[in-house]
């Protein structure tokens, strides 16, 4: 921002900036230029609403996401998940594109604002978001990327949509025969000349920041060559069409009408899953993304912003808002971070939409549909995947979450792979390491309910042959009020003790236990503590290495 | 150096790729046009009903059935030797879905069975008599689903969403409800020739567009229609015992005869979802009128409401496939109870009186449906 103010005050600085300002250009070009016909194709296949609810989502909720957002690499605007959401709630109750659909539409954008916002009042609430974890992420882009490549698919082959969104597996198969036999060749063609010159250009590390910009010319230019050739209405080649009728700032309102009432309460469940939908994105794909270049942003202002820009955006005539994974991985590898970037995006595209409504006309469809296939591609990386196939516990997450994508839905895969991520994590909670030697029944872990059986079997099959059993729980982390009263139930037995060679304070530290073990050993064989602790230096340097080697 | 070729195998692979795809597609489309080019086998049911109607190339068309019925002999545009291939495959569609009676089963019909999850679904299961059901004395009878009087009919709003629906999406919801199928594109050969079909009967018979005919659709049968006893599961059964089971077999599971469908499913995982307007608790007037203006076939009309009713309610209480909108919860609890529910019923049922379905199969006379 500095920069930026410095720049504009002083023409030489200018001049020495001048490549870092065209690299934000460039960026926000390609942004705004690939945030385009997702905006017209969400809104329009998937929500049912007129495009420009889908432009201004990609103006204004781009924009006031990078003024509220601290994250530099959060890129807001449209959403697929969202949009068919929309779709599915409003459908039985009005027909799409009607008045009353589009202002049901906008009156559900604010609901959804503001369960956002009680997402971001209640903190509890909001914290629970954060239970989500990288597996779970990663298999969800993975799936994304998949299913991006699937819903291209018609577009690229020059095809109307196929809207069904059950089983997308088996209907891009479908979509793939479809496009192989009845596609429109010269579609197809354009689509493949985009295609190929974006993968030849990425090659090239002048030319990487170009690529789609350099694909979507090469692919409008052949469409034009064709047309000029053959003639528009023999080679058919759907173009975005003129949005000139689009003005700076379109006033809308959400309806709340008393004939309307019975509608709004009948979508309250939708506006819920719209929330989190919306709210379970931007946190994953802010927390995912901010790794990946290494800073960090707290999700709740994430949350904060999401709730505030759905909140009102519903009174611009805007779908609602959320985080792009696909848009934010592009800004990742266009390799610029930063808040003004995405802020120009959203300003180009207002100006692009203002003043070059009849050069954005001529782009054709089908290169558009071939750039979100090469974003979804790029999506799928194998550097990503191979760290969760070392553990099976993670492996199966990160599957589960990103089958559930393909099989359910962006929410179903939310769900399942929290489940089964929190379910293995408590699992190794609930087996504790256990180990007997001579009449010290060693526990290292948690006594909890969870744990307790665990422990029961050995110490039941233990006090049956000894006359006396020595509990030592000097490792354990966490120790409930079940436990407790079983260790006293054990202890009362006349034949157990209980030890634990923590001070009071190092029971509350456990960082500090390390040095004071070492001072007070008193009741154990020293030959058998030094082993152990040897065991545990060995198991440490084992975990250290595999997470240097890992690149997470 | 190396950098360099693995920079150019980055840009061959994916090229190639592309490229492949594209000589496919090539391919794929030649092949289609080859079909469409090529001559028609008709099936013996579009063999007849086409040479009725006098379908053949010219510059003009009067439709002999027009002349008969009304003497008008005004004579319309005629059609192309193209659009007369397009009309033929389209009956041949309506008559043979899955392709039994071709010689390539999926080039010749589009491969519209691609689009069906069962074994069973054809069109003229439910618009009978290839989508243009008559009496001995050429009358069209109501409530017979006619396909002629449905395309004149072009744009629907759909009662249930208000959707605005033309022919073409109206055929998608076909093959999504009744045949618990996906939809085919709607650019597709499958969907257009239907069409072509579709229209030619319109004006074969002489129907005005817009205008609303008695055989267009379902004569639906609501309660209020009946004496008000109810719908009765048990009455059901023995109605349908005595009645359907003939054809249909003992759980509605459908009969075979010579590797041909005599009878559809009615249930079991051939049939129709528990998402298609025929499924009586998600609509309950459609699959009464279906039945009480269409079946048994021959007796037409013989039933009452409140047995087409009860029967209707009989059938929907088999298992059947979940619709696709009813989540994989609901789906594997429907392919469990179609997976346990017949062997049971089998085991521990009494057996149907007389010879097995089979053997009463070969027995019927094979008609169209």
């Amino acid at each position: 921002m500095k920069a930026l103010a410095l720049a504009l005050k002083s023409p030489a600085l200018l001049w020495r900036n001048g490549s870092r300002i065209s690299g934000h250009l460039i960026v926000g070009l390609t942004l705004a230029l690939v945030t385009l016909p997702q905006a017209v194709a969400f809104s329009v296949t998937l929500a049912g609403v007129p495009p420009h609810f889908g432009i201004y989502a990609a103006i204004w909720g781009v924009l006031f996401c990078a003024l509220l957002n601290p994250s530099p690499v959060f890129h807001g605007g449209p959403n697929t998940a969202m949009s068919a959401a929309i779709g599915v709630t409003l459908l039985p109750l009005a027909p799409p594109f009607g008045a009353e659909y589009m202002g049901l539409a906008l009156t559900l954008g604010l609901m959804a604002g503001l369960i956002q916002l009680l997402f971001f009042l209640v903190r509890p609430l909001g914290r629970m978001l954060d239970l989500i974890s990288e597996p779970v992420i990663n298999g969800m882009i993975c799936g994304i990327g998949l299913f991006l490549i699937f819903k291209s698919l018609t577009t690229f082959g020059g095809l109307p949509l196929n809207t069904e969104v059950e089983w997308p597996l088996w209907i891009a198969w479908h979509s793939f025969l479809a496009v192989l036999e009845i596609g429109n060749l010269q579609a197809i063609e354009v689509g493949l000349v985009t295609l190929v010159t974006c993968v030849v250009a990425q090659q090239f590390d002048r030319l990487r920041n170009w690529a789609i910009l350099l694909g979507i010319a090469a692919g409008t230019l052949w469409s034009q060559h064709l047309s000029a050739k053959l003639g528009l209405q023999n080679t058919l080649i759907e173009q975005i069409g003129n949005l000139s009728s689009i003005g700076l700032v379109w006033p809308s309102r959400p309806l709340f009408t008393q004939e309307a009432m019975p509608d709004i309460v009948a979508m309250v469940p939708g506006a819920v899953t719209l929330a989190l939908l919306g709210l379970f994105q931007t946190v994953a794909a802010m927390r995912r993304m901010s790794r990946k270049v290494g800073g960090f942003t707290d999700s709740r202002k994430a949350i904060f912003s999401d709730a505030v820009t759905n909140c009102l955006l519903p009174f611009l005539s805007s779908l609602p808002s959320c985080a792009s994974f696909n848009r934010m991985w592009l800004v990742h590898r266009l390799g610029i971070h930063s808040r003004i970037t995405i802020a120009v995006s959203a300003l180009l595209l207002l100006l692009l939409v203002l003043f070059f409504a009849g050069v954005i006309a001529v782009i054709p469809m089908p290169a558009m549909a071939a750039v979100i296939m090469l974003l979804g591609a790029n999506m799928i990386k194998w550097q990503d995947i191979k760290p969760h196939l070392k553990s099976r516990g993670e492996a199966t997450v990160f599957f589960a979450s990103f089958l559930s994508v393909l099989f359910l839905d962006l929410f179903g895969a939310v769900v399942v792979g929290t489940i089964l991520a929190i379910a293995y994590s408590k699992w190794e909670q609930a087996h504790p390491n256990i180990s007997l030697r001579g009449n010290v029944l060693k526990i290292r872990g948690n006594i909890y309910y969870g744990s307790l059986p665990v422990i029961e079997a050995t110490y039941h099959r233990a006090i049956d042959r000894l006359d006396q059993l020595v509990i030592d729980f000097s490792e354990c982390n966490y120790i409930d009020p079940e436990g407790i009263r079983w260790l006293v139930g054990a202890k009362a037995g006349h034949k157990v003790g209980l030890i634990d060679r923590r001070s009071g304070e190092d029971r509350r530290i456990p960082d500090r236990r390390e040095g004071e073990e070492r001072r007070s050993g008193d009741e154990a064989a020293p030959a058998e503590r030094r082993a152990g602790e040897d065991r545990r230096a060995a198991l440490r340097r084992r975990t250290r290495d595999r997470r240097q080697r890992s690149e997470f | 150096m190396p950098a360099f070729a693995a920079k150019l195998i980055r840009i061959a692979l994916p090229t190639a790729a592309l490229g492949a795809v594209y000589l496919l597609a090539l391919d794929q489309h030649a092949q289609r046009e080859e079909v469409r080019q090529a001559a028609v086998t008709l099936t013996p049911g579009c063999v007849e009903k086409l040479a009725r109607y006098d379908l053949k190339p010219g510059e003009r068309y009067a439709s002999p059935y027009v002349l008969q019925h009304t003497g008008d002999k005004t004579a319309l545009r005629g059609y192309s030797e193209e659009d007369v291939r397009a009309i033929q495959r389209g009956c041949n569609i309506i008559d043979d879905t899955q392709g039994t009676l071709a010689a390539e089963r999926g080039r010749e019909r589009w491969h519209a069975a691609r689009f069906i999850r069962g074994s069973h679904a054809s069109c003229d299961h439910c618009h009978q008599g290839i989508g243009d059901k008559q009496d001995a004395a050429g009358n069209r009878l109501k409530g017979s689903l006619g396909l002629g009087a449905s395309w004149v009919q072009a744009d629907m709003y759909d009662r249930f969403t208000g959707l605005l629906l033309p022919f073409e999406l109206r055929q998608m919801q076909c093959y999504i409800n009744s045949s618990n199928g996906y939809k085919p594109n709607i650019a597709d050969d499958v969907i257009r020739d239907v069409t072509a079909y579709s229209r030619f009967l319109s004006a074969a018979l002489g129907l005005k567009i817009a205008n609303h005919y008695e055989e267009q659709g379902i004569d639906e049968i609501a309660a209020s229609d009946t004496l008000k006893q109810g719908d009765d599961y048990i009455r059901g059964e023995a109605i349908y015992k005595e009645k359907c089971i003939r054809c249909h077999g003992p759980q509605a599971l459908g009969t075979f005869a010579d590797g041909r469908v005599v009878a559809p499913a009615l249930a079991g995982p051939n049939s129709w979802n528990m998402q298609s307007r025929n499924y009586f608790y998600y609509v309950s007037t459609i699959l009464p009128g279906f039945i009480c203006r269409n079946m048994p076939l021959g007796q037409e009309n013989t039933l009452t409401n409140q047995e087409c009713r009860d029967i209707a309610y009989y059938i929907s209480n088999l298992p059947r496939p979940a619709g696709d909108k009813q989540g994989p919860l609901i789906a594997l609890r429907q392919q469990i109870l179609m997976g346990v529910l017949p062997p049971l019923v089998r085991l521990t049922g009494p057996g149907p009186a007389g010879s097995p379905p089979q053997a009463q199969a070969r027995a019927l006379p094979q008609g169209d449906d």
